[in-house]
């Protein structure tokens, strides 16, 4: 078990707080870029017809901060007990269940039917139901995920 | 009557202490200040590099940064409520954790920041659209609002790090 005494998330005292907040600033990121091109399609924040551009030009800066979540969040499990402290642990399934939902759909249907041109003028519902059920996905994910530390198994 | 009686004043009211004994109502607390600054610091963030010109350059900075400001107070206020929800909960404990008096400490030069660069940049978004290229001023508010946010979410999270000298 040589790997895991050497575990430096365990040895090192500032090293999991700084992945925590790493995560912290990762999904602020990235729901936050999600957000606004959601907004956008609500009617609030920039005006609809520079949705589609907006969820575009955003695009890299969400993936800069998903990228960080599912970087830091897998360190952060390993450092805390890993499988053991997690897998059974209802908090921690809810958010893996909404997380998987809410990038699948993020990346499929979502930024579909937010870049069509039914978003731009505001004339299609569809887009506007996308936007509501993936800010809702990911406010679930942040909740399940802060859930973790007050669910047990 | 000191700062210290009044935060456990606080802490000792009905509500405060209903919140700390709770199972659920203060993690739902927490994950809704959580879930604020996913929503602030995102729209924060946007903001910011729409200024300083690394992202959605070709959309107006009046359309992000000017029309995302009203948000941007939602979201503030959305997290200042909990939080202080959060902060009546334990309100003693917090008084004397270091963490938690940076925090305040910046989140006021936040304020500050936001006095101070309001008539020079932010209440002129469209007039900054019309420059051709853009006022040292609004680069530098962007980039301490930057560091003052980080900064602030470092703070929060080390505030549950701290461990009361009293606790066994």
């Amino acid at each position: 078990m040589m790997i895991l005494a050497a575990n430096p998330l365990e040895d090192v005292d500032w090293l999991f707080p700084l992945m925590e907040c790493l995560h912290i600033a990762g999904f602020a990121l990235s729901i936050g870029t999600i957000a606004v091109v959601d907004f956008c399609v609500l009617g609030a924040g920039p005006r609809r017809q520079y949705a589609a551009q907006i969820s575009r030009s955003l695009g890299p800066w969400t993936l800069v901060g998903l990228v960080d979540m599912l970087f830091t969040g897998p360190l952060l499990y390993l450092g805390n007990g890993g499988a053991v402290q997690y897998n059974r642990n209802p908090g921690f399934q809810f958010k893996m269940l909404c997380l998987v939902l809410a990038i699948i759909y993020h990346y499929t249907l979502h930024n579909r039917l937010i870049r069509s041109e039914g978003a731009v003028d505001g004339s299609a519902v569809a887009p506007r139901i996308a936007a509501s059920v993936s800010l809702m996905l990911w406010c679930c994910v942040v909740f399940g995920g802060l859930f973790i530390a007050f669910t047990e198994a | 009557m000191s700062l210290l009686s009044i935060c456990q004043w606080l802490q000792n009211t009905d509500w405060a202490t209903a919140i700390r004994q709770s199972s659920y109502v203060y993690p739902v607390i927490l994950a809704s200040h959580l879930t604020g600054i996913a929503l602030f610091g995102g729209l924060l963030l946007v903001s910011d590099l729409r200024l300083l010109g690394f992202a959605l350059t070709k959309i107006p900075i009046s359309e992000v940064t000017g029309r995302l400001r009203p948000w941007k107070r939602v979201g503030l206020i959305w997290m200042i409520i909990f939080g202080f929800l959060l902060f009546s909960a334990k309100a003693a404990g917090y008084y004397i954790n270091p963490y938690f008096d940076t925090k305040v400490i910046l989140l006021l030069l936040a304020g500050v920041h936001a006095l101070v660069f309001r008539r020079s940049v932010y209440n002129r978004t469209a007039e900054l659209d019309e420059m051709a290229e853009l006022p040292n001023q609004a680069r530098v508010a962007a980039w301490i609002s930057l560091a003052l946010w980080l900064t602030i979410i470092v703070m929060g999270r080390m505030i549950g790090y701290y461990e009361l000298p009293n606790e066994p």
